[in-house]
């Protein structure tokens, strides 16, 4: 449904959506309208600064709490009006957009934290609240998520929660679908649902892990209660370089198999090291640059150092130290600020992907090869930023500088790289995303990726959401 | 158009969202469009077509309350701030200014500059403070807005008109030096009178002995304005007091709406809002004791949330907690 803001369908909605939220809380204001077309997905991003108007919803409501998510639901199940959840709007794959009109719901009210158990260490918090803000408030208490995405300012709790986010301390904190300990839930039709109250069980199949990732097509995800951990006593940092990725991939991967644990691992390819290592950080050399760290006690810290440098140095290299390891952790974030980031009229875009050990190279050179042969304009450049005992993520962009100027024919370019790509990528064993999710971007990829078990997820989809009011047309699923 | 000068800063903006969570406004209202982000976007529409601009933009551009917080956590520093202020003047060269910030801007040109007293220093009485505040053996000028809050809404050429009304006064007063307790006016000032001696109230107070310990929300103007002025916390410390870190950290905005200088005159409810925030961040706030050096925000806190204990510093350190 896309209502005719003249008709008055939309008055009779405004108020009874402010009914359930509050006057203050329903908005068809045209500058938040605006604001709540264009996410941090580059095809909304390319048509505005093209003068192309996006899909705008009718409605941005900002409920206050579950209850009201609730009753929000129920009014747009009773007349089959798409919802859409919105947190930060910094996704990048169009999770958010509102791409059939409809409601916003906009998940920035609910904010509150509940308890920070300081026995179990956990905390319990509502999805709407800010990552940083989440942070600091954890941190004044001498504890610490470990969630540091380079979106942490930019995004909610629900919006990792939704698509399975991750920070740069993932490898020894874990993605968020490893920190969650329970989940509540408002369905599509408006039932309110919680959870086991714990993540370890054997009492039945895990309806956490269903709702995690699933983009807000399920349902919506309200409030959580997570791990935190006490702040570290020391966190240490070393940077090698190696003359190829190869080299460096081998010193990464050994570390992950000796199972000693380190709290990041980042590998450059030497396109990426010659470009944004070098322009971010300053180091000006050829090769690819790896850097890992450790925290929690000193002395093991200083330990599990020593033991990650040594098999580094199996391999050829140069040892850059801990303070080019320091300098990478002090500007983590820096990457992702403007000028450094790219940015219109270039076109460009995260192909990130996660495989074995065994497979992640050859999907490294699959894609690389595939975007080099079909898009000879486009530079590719790669690191690889989450680790795993068994394999390890792909952050590969592609960057192009001129691209088609008519919006249509950039969008269908667009879209041709991603699906060369990314079928690429699962041919050789990978996935089509680690931690971006698959939002409108990927979604007609995802049964090409689950084959015959794609059946299950629209089955699930179907169940829960009878009259598809929620999110539709991403991940994917029927559109309206 | 006066945005095109900050092209760079639309640019840059406009797809960030690296600074939303310091956005006072936005953290009150939860409304995309009150993000730098939004702005931007909304700045990029006022270049592509200011005549048909939508009234929703405009009174977002005049909602924002120039913290300048963004500005401060960006890398590079890309100043949206100034981009608002920047669009609003350019709203009001359209015509496309609201009634009520019509309304406001002519009241605040109905100026009548009075020095009285005597003293070598002149002490500026500025709209939220009072000649009873001012420091002993100084003249007070008084008779409203030295430019400033004008200067914010846009209207740049009444600004000016205003300021010179000002400067004139200031210069038949005889006095070398200008104190004022109010950081937007030391910010105008400072920038405006090359030839007088401008000090913010910190600066200048000698200050009686305290003890205690007090939490110190900082200026917008003296934080992000006046690139990290640290005045009014030495002040605080060289009389006695401990200073506890406010809230949960250093980068937002707890002035519920300094930037804007008169932003409770047009936006009383949102004011009201940004005021319950920083209540809801005190770690007591039945008894904790926050300092500000911020008229405007010793007015707007006292006024919207009373179960507050604010002092000026102007009072605590000539009269102590």
């Amino acid at each position: 449904m896309s209502l005719d803001q003249k008709n008055y369908m939309v008055s009779m909605l405004h108020s009874e959506l402010a009914d359930a939220v509050g006057r203050d809380y329903v908005s068809c204001d045209a500058a938040d309208r605006l604001a709540h077309s264009i996410d941090y997905y580059w095809i909304p991003e390319m048509w505005h600064d093209r003068g192309r108007e996006n899909p705008q919803p009718e409605f941005i409501v900002h409920p206050g709490s579950t209850a009201e998510v609730a009753k929000v639901m129920k009014i747009a199940n009773q007349y089959k009006i798409p919802v859409t959840p919105w947190g930060g709007g910094s996704g990048s794959q169009g999770g958010a957009l509102p791409i059939y009109g409809g409601i916003v719901l906009d998940t920035k009210r609910m904010n509150k934290i509940h308890t920070i158990d300081t026995e179990a260490l956990t905390v319990t918090v509502e999805t709407g609240i800010n990552t940083q803000q989440l942070e600091w408030a954890v941190e004044k208490h001498g504890l610490s998520t470990m969630h540091f995405p380079a979106s942490i300012a930019c995004a909610t709790l629900g919006g990792f929660l939704a698509h399975r986010g991750t920070g740069v301390l993932s490898t020894k904190y874990g993605k968020i679908e490893d920190m969650v300990m329970s989940l509540e839930v408002v369905t599509p039709t408006g039932e309110i649902i919680n959870t086991l109250p714990v993540p370890r069980h054997a009492s039945g199949p895990d309806l956490t892990m269903l709702y995690l990732g699933s983009e807000g097509t399920l349902g919506v995800i309200t409030k959580v209660t997570l791990k935190i951990h006490p702040i570290p006593q020391s966190r240490k940092f070393h940077a090698f370089l190696f003359p190829t990725m190869h080299e460096a991939m081998t010193a990464g991967a050994n570390i992950m198999r000796s199972r000693l644990r380190p709290c990041a691992v980042r590998l450059y390819d030497e396109a990426e090291t010659a470009k944004l290592i070098k322009r971010v950080l300053g180091i000006d050399k050829k090769g690819a640059y790896l850097v890992f760290g450790f925290d929690g006690f000193e002395k093991i810290v200083d330990l599990q150092m020593a033991q990650a440098g040594a098999i580094c140095r199996r391999q050829q290299h140069e040892d850059l130290g801990p303070d080019m390891g320091r300098n990478w952790w002090d500007n983590r974030y820096k990457f992702f600020y403007p000028p450094y980031m790219f940015s219109l009229p270039q076109a460009f875009g995260t192909l990130d992907t996660v495989a074995t050990f065994t497979n992640i190279e050859n999907v490294y050179w699959a894609m690389k090869n595939t975007v080099r042969d079909h898009f000879p304009e486009a530079t590719f450049i790669g690191h690889f930023s989450h680790w795993y005992e068994w394999g390890c993520m792909l952050y590969a962009r592609f960057i192009v500088e001129n691209p088609p100027v008519d919006p249509e024919e950039a969008t269908l370019y667009y879209n041709r790289v991603w699906d060369l790509a990314i079928r690429a990528a699962i041919k050789e064993g990978g996935v089509i995303n680690e931690h971006h999710g698959v939002g409108l971007k990927l979604g007609r990829l995802m049964k090409e990726l689950y084959g015959p078990a794609y059946e299950v997820l629209s089955g699930i989809k179907k169940t829960l959401d009878p009259n598809n009011i929620m999110n539709p047309g991403k991940m994917g699923f029927a559109g309206k | 158009m006066n945005i095109d000068q900050l092209q760079d800063t639309i640019n840059a903006c406009r797809f960030c969202f690296m600074c939303r969570h310091l956005s006072p406004v936005g953290n009150v209202t939860f409304r995309e469009a009150d993000t730098p982000r939004g702005r931007a976007l909304l700045a990029g529409k006022l270049q592509q077509d200011i005549k048909s601009f939508n009234p929703d933009y405009v009174e977002t551009f005049y909602r924002a309350e120039l913290s300048a917080a963004c500005r401060c956590h960006c890398v590079s520093h890309y100043d949206e701030a100034g981009l608002i202020l920047a669009a609003r003047r350019d709203l009001v060269d359209a015509g496309l200014t609201p009634e009520p910030v019509k309304k406001l801007a002519a009241e605040l040109q109905q100026v009548d500059f009075k020095v009285e007293g005597s003293g070598e220093v002149l002490y500026y009485v500025d709209l939220y403070s009072t000649k009873a505040r001012a420091p002993k053996g100084c003249k007070t000028i008084s008779g409203g807005d030295a430019g400033k809050a004008l200067e914010v809404l846009g209207f740049v050429r009444e600004a000016d008109a205003v300021f010179t009304k000002f400067q004139a006064a200031v210069k038949d007063s005889g006095c070398k030096t200008v104190v004022t307790s109010d950081p937007a006016e030391y910010d105008f000032l400072k920038a405006r009178l090359p030839s007088v001696k401008v000090l913010h109230s910190s600066e200048f107070l000698e200050g009686k002995k305290g003890t205690g310990t007090v939490y110190y929300l900082d200026s917008d103007y003296l934080k992000n304005y006046q690139k990290k002025m640290t005045a009014p916390q030495d002040l605080l410390k060289r009389l006695g007091y401990t200073l506890k870190p406010f809230g949960t950290n250093t980068e937002e905005s707890y002035t519920a709406g300094e930037g804007a200088v008169i932003y409770d005159r047009l936006y009383p409810e949102l004011t009201a809002k940004m005021c319950e925030r920083i209540a809801g961040l005190a770690d007591d706030p039945a008894a904790d004791v926050l300092v500000t050096s911020s008229p405007y925000t010793k007015f707007v806190l006292s006024k919207y949330t009373p179960q507050l204990k604010v002092l000026l510093l102007d009072e605590i350190a000539t009269e102590g907690i």
